[in-house]
Parts: C-alpha cells; sequence; structure tokens
C-alpha cells in the first residue's frame, strides 16, 4: 500500500428523514492534499464536511483520520480544524484571544502558544491585530483570523465550509490565491466545500463534483473540466451551451420537430439526444466555414462582456451562446453560420 | 465676485447648522410623549411619596404635613421594620436566582431546538402573561393544600403516604414569585440567545473545548449581560410585589410588600408606608446600579 491518507470515508452515509444527504461516499485525502467538494447547493457537499468535523451523526460507513477511526468521537476530540462560512469567531475575544483558544483547550504550553499566536497571525498576514475584536475587522481580516485559529492548532486536516462565499468578488479572488500559497508553503492537508468551480479548479489537487448526495467524479481540475464522466460534470463546470435534438434518418430536428440547419461531421445514432459545446469553443462566420459541425442560426442579441461578445444565437427552438473576440460585425437579427470542431463537442443521451 | 460667494457661503454655514440643530433635536422629539407620560405618571408621584415619608402621622390622622425623620428611624431600628426587609430580600434573592436558572435553562433549550419546536415553547412561556397574577394566586390555592393537587398528585406517585399541605409555606410564595417572573426572564434571555450565532458552539467544539469548557468560555460570556438585565428585572419584581407572597406564603412572611400595604390601609400611617416605598425604590435603584456595572464595557457583541 502507498502512505496512509490523512483522512479516508468508507461508504459514509446521511439521513435527514427521508432524505439522503450523504449517499455511500467514500473519499480518501492524502497527506498535504488538497481536496475539493464542489457541487450546486443541496448535493450533500456541506453534510460531508459536517460529518467529518463531527457535528452530524454518521448513519453508516466510517471515517478515519490518519488510520484511525474517530466517527465515535464528540467534535471536541476530533483533531480537525473548521474554517466556517461565518468565520464564527469570539465576538467576546481578541483576535489573539481567538488564535489562542484552541491552544488553551489542547493544554498548549504558554511560551509554545505565544510562538503559535504570532506565527499563525503571520502567515495569515494579521500581525499588529492582537488586540482588535472581530467587530473591528472587515469581512476578509475576519476569515484570515478563523484560518489563522485553525491553522494554528495544526490539526490533521483542515475543513474549509464555504469560507470566502461571504465576501465580495475581489476579495474572494485574493483570499483564494493566498491559500492556494499557504497551501504550497504548509502543505496541509484539507478538505474545501464550495460551490464555485473557479475557487475548486484554482485551488485543488482534485476535485470531487457533487450532485445528490453522491460524488459523480473525483480527479484533477483539468481531467474533471476536460474529461468529465457524466452530463452534470460537464455541465456544472464550465460555461455550455445545450442543443437537444432528434436525430432522424431524413435530418435533424428540434424538439418541436422541425429540421434545423446543422451539419454534423460525425454521423450520430438515430433518437434524442443532448449536443454540448462550449460558448468558448465556437467558431462564427468565416472561421466556421471549414469545421466539419456547422449550424445556421439567427442572432437573437448580444452581450458585451469585456473581453468577449456574447452572441446569443436562435436557430428554430434551439438557443446557444457563443463568444467571440471582437466585433464580426453583424447585428441584431442576421443569420450567421457557427462551428465548432468534433473534439470541442460532447453528446450525452 | 469674491464678496457674493463669501455671503453665499455664509448663507450655506447657517443652514447647516441649522439642520444640524433639528437633527440634534429629533430623538428628543421622539422621546417627548414617552417622557411626559413617565414624569406625569411616574415622576411627580415619587415626589409625592418622597415628600409624604417626612409628614407626621399623629392621633390615627392619616397624615399631618410636616417635616420629620422619624419614620425612617423607626424603620431602621424597629426589629419589625429591619426584619421586613432583610425577608424581602431574601425571598426576592431566591426566588430571582431559581427564575434565572430555571428561564435560562429553558430559554437555552429553545435556542437549540430545531425551529419548528419554537413556538410551541414560546406559546407556553406565554400562557402565564395571559392571566393576571390574582387569577394565578386562585390556581395556586387549588394546588398547594392539603387537598390540592399536588398533595393527591404525590399519594398518587407514592413519595409520601399522608396527605400534605404546602400552602401557606415559605415556599409555595417561593414558587408563586418564581412562577410570575419566569416568562420575562424567558423572553430576555431568549432575545440575547437569538443574537448568538449557533456556529459559535461549533466552533468551540471543533477547536477542542468540552460541552462545559464551551459553555464556561463562549456561552456565558455572550449571554452574562442578559442574565443580568433578566435578574435585575426579576428582583425588582419579586422585591415590590404584595399579591402573590402574602396570599401564599404564612401570616408571618411580611415582607415590604405587605408592610406598605398594612400602614398604609390597616394602620392609616400614610408617612410611615411612604418611607417604606421610599427605602423599596433606593433599594430597587441600587440593585440596579449594582448590575449595570457588572455588565462587560464590551456587551454589544452582536452588533
Amino acid at each position: 500500500m502507498t502512505a496512509q491518507p490523512a483522512l479516508e470515508l468508507r461508504n459514509t452515509l446521511r439521513r435527514f428523514g427521508s432524505v439522503v444527504a450523504v449517499n455511500n461516499v467514500s473519499l480518501s485525502v492524502g497527506k498535504g492534499e488538497f481536496v475539493t467538494l464542489l457541487g450546486p447547493s443541496g448535493s450533500g457537499k456541506t453534510s460531508t464536511l459536517r460529518l467529518i468535523g463531527g457535528f452530524e451523526e454518521l448513519d453508516g460507513g466510517s471515517i478515519l483520520l490518519n488510520g484511525q477511526r474517530i466517527d465515535h468521537l464528540p467534535a471536541y476530540q476530533r483533531d480537525t480544524a473548521t474554517i466556517f462560512q461565518s468565520g464564527a469567531l469570539f465576538p467576546h475575544k481578541t483576535v489573539a484571544e481567538n488564535v489562542a483558544f484552541g491552544l488553551r483547550m489542547r493544554k498548549v504550553p504558554k511560551d509554545e502558544m505565544a510562538k503559535r499566536i504570532s506565527q499563525s497571525l503571520e502567515t495569515v498576514r494579521l500581525k499588529g491585530y492582537e488586540d482588535r475584536y472581530p467587530a473591528q475587522l472587515s469581512g476578509g481580516q475576519k476569515q484570515r483570523v478563523a484560518l489563522a485559529r485553525s491553522l494554528a492548532v495544526r490539526p490533521a486536516i483542515l475543513l474549509f465550509d464555504e469560507p470566502l462565499s461571504a465576501l465580495d468578488l475581489s476579495l474572494r479572488l485574493q483570499l483564494r490565491a493566498e491559500i492556494k500559497r499557504l497551501h504550497d508553503e504548509l502543505k496541509f492537508s484539507a478538505i474545501y466545500v464550495t460551490h464555485d468551480q473557479g475557487e475548486a479548479m484554482a485551488m485543488s489537487s482534485r476535485v470531487a463534483v457533487m450532485n445528490t448526495g453522491s460524488i459523480e467524479q473525483i480527479d484533477t481540475p483539468e481531467t474533471v473540466f476536460h474529461a468529465p464522466s457524466s452530463e452534470f460534470v460537464y455541465t456544472f463546470i464550465g460555461e455550455s451551451c445545450c442543443l437537444p435534438v432528434r436525430i432522424t434518418a431524413s435530418g435533424v430536428q428540434d424538439k418541436k420537430g422541425e429540421t434545423i440547419g446543422i451539419v454534423l461531421g460525425e454521423r450520430l445514432a438515430e433518437g434524442d439526444c443532448r449536443i454540448y459545446v462550449r460558448p468558448s469553443r465556437l467558431r462564427l462566420i468565416s472561421d466556421a466555414a471549414a469545421l466539419p459541425n456547422r449550424l445556421t442560426a439567427r442572432i437573437h442579441f448580444i452581450e458585451f462582456l469585456g473581453d468577449v461578445y456574447r452572441y446569443h444565437l436562435k436557430a428554430g427552438a434551439l438557443e446557444l451562446a457563443a463568444d467571440h473576440a471582437g466585433s464580426i460585425g453583424k447585428s441584431v437579427g442576421d443569420v450567421i453560420v457557427i462551428g465548432w470542431r468534433t473534439e470541442d463537442m460532447r453528446v450525452f443521451r | 465676485m469674491s464678496a457674493t460667494a463669501d455671503i453665499d457661503d455664509a448663507a450655506y454655514t447657517a443652514r447647516r447648522a441649522a439642520h444640524a440643530r433639528r437633527k440634534a433635536m429629533a430623538p428628543w422629539l421622539l422621546m417627548l410623549p414617552a417622557l411626559i407620560i413617565v414624569l406625569i405618571f411616574f415622576g411627580i408621584p415619587t415626589l409625592y411619596m418622597v415628600r409624604m415619608s417626612f409628614n407626621l402621622h399623629i392621633d390615627q390622622r392619616l397624615y399631618v404635613p410636616g417635616l420629620t425623620f422619624e419614620h425612617y428611624v423607626n424603620l431602621f431600628s424597629n426589629p419589625l421594620f429591619t426584619t421586613a426587609i432583610l425577608t424581602t430580600i431574601k425571598l426576592a434573592l431566591i426566588a430571582s436566582l431559581a427564575t434565572v436558572f430555571i428561564g435560562y435553562c429553558f430559554a437555552l433549550l429553545v435556542w437549540l431546538k430545531p425551529a419548528r419546536w419554537r413556538l410551541l415553547f414560546i406559546g407556553l412561556a406565554l400562557a402565564p402573561l395571559l392571566i393576571s397574577e390574582i387569577a394565578i394566586i386562585f390556581g395556586w390555592w387549588m394546588f398547594f393544600p392539603k387537598n390540592g393537587l399536588l398533595s393527591y398528585a404525590l399519594i398518587a406517585s407514592g413519595l409520601v403516604t399522608n396527605k400534605v399541605s404546602l400552602m401557606y409555606t415559605e415556599f409555595a410564595a417561593f414558587v408563586g414569585l418564581v412562577y410570575v417572573t419566569l416568562p420575562y426572564c424567558f423572553f430576555i434571555l431568549l432575545s440575547i440567545f437569538d443574537g448568538i450565532d449557533k456556529r459559535l458552539l461549533e466552533a468551540s467544539a471543533d477547536l477542542g473545548a468540552t460541552p462545559f469548557k464551551s459553555f464556561r468560555e463562549v456561552m456565558l460570556p455572550l449571554t452574562w449581560t442578559g442574565i443580568l438585565v433578566a435578574f435585575s428585572q426579576s428582583f425588582i419584581w419579586t422585591m415590590g410585589t404584595y399579591a402573590t407572597p402574602s396570599a401564599l406564603g404564612p401570616d408571618t412572611l411580611w415582607t415590604m410588600g405587605f408592610l406598605i400595604q398594612e400602614q398604609m390601609l390597616g394602620k392609616h400611617n400614610w408617612p410611615m408606608a411612604s418611607a417604606l416605598a421610599v427605602v423599596l425604590v433606593i433599594g430597587v435603584t441600587g440593585v440596579m446600579v449594582v448590575t449595570r456595572s457588572m455588565q462587560s464595557e464590551r456587551n454589544n457583541f452582536h452588533v
């Protein structure tokens, strides 16, 4: 066997009444690995994290931390540390007292404690804020303190519960980079729960995409993005256009049964299917002419997104969007040809 | 040109100042209705009461205008009154401590339970407020005597063999007082609990604190203000109340409330009754000052 994983979930199960929130989830996080649980709300990612932290009771399966079963232990005996969405800083304690809390509970000696407090505050770049109260900090600073508080106890695994989702965009990007930097530096093991695919992609060693209580796919961010194992993973990660079509002997129809002007490079089996392409992979007019897959569509409206123009198109009952850097000199109502490479297209039935 | 600008500037500054003055007035204007009511219906009568306590009491007349400290001297030298003061403080203290303890547990339970139980618990806590204190006393009269509910319940449960009566005991007075003040205490504490992020308890456990440590380090400091406020309101109430302790307690339970009533209606000694009331008001104010000073300076954690 390879090195012992920091954390292992074996067939974990959690029910809320008749709802199965976590359905047979098995997962292993190696030492120093940063695994993200990514999924829409209600996919069971937070419940999974709370099972590990000990805030929810396990209904089946087991949880191992450094090879030891911990699922029978109460939260305060588990060597985990959670960074909560709200930060959950103790409002009546100063920054230094907040960071000291876990160390005091673990009976770390005084001088060691002082060292670790200043160390972890330095790590999150909050030196000099020791005597502030949480109410005197900004949202980003609060999350840094929460991170320092969790880092200070040096847990076997850090559990991030959507720590950035309450922050505004620029701060989110900044802290995201900082967590990434800290992980590269300190090599802590972590599970990070988020519904933001950007965060998942940017920070993770591996991404576990969750849906309805189960892990749909777990792999490196690149593989999850480029080789999604299911339609759910494909549509959840990255933007995509969906073309629900019916392939018949006489041609390709939309769902109303009208034949649409689509040319496909490969012959698809007859029947209903959904063709997916990412907006960034669609080529317009002259760029499209030489491509094996083409569709004639009418411009519905145009959005300017900064880097690109996004053309929203309609072909019969089909709707799709295509990105193009710069204007193509066409306007709303014009009929244009779009095309894409066969490897950029995915078909699900 | 610059002259016109100066005039405009001056006019502008004046308008700004007028606006600032109006803004400063606003809180006072908003407070005015309440202030008027408080002054007319509480302030003036209290001043009259203070004045009354210095009047003379001659020949069974209700009072004779004059100036004497006789009633205050009497109050602190006559064992009848000093005992009453001590009895009242003791009863109020024990009842308030019990009320805060029970109220705290109850509020904590409601706060911790899922929201769907909340309405039921709040309804339960509100129920005693729907009944007047007198009606509640009648209820206790059905409960405490020898042929009351408590007696039958104890016999049925096999705890005692003979019928017991707890009617007209200090214990009955104590229970009655707790019952009356508990709802207020509960709602004060619940409002404090509601301002606390439940995740703090998880964070505390997460960092390795046992439930006891979490309570000691997180819950208690965060609810301390609420405990003090609940205690002082409960103490003030139980100090001054008259009906419950005299209706449920023994004949010998002479509280200040009882004595004020007796001096006023029985002995027709209004100055003495007023002196007692003044001492009561001062005592209650003292308690408020003390509890206020025990509150942490940073008691606005949740804001």
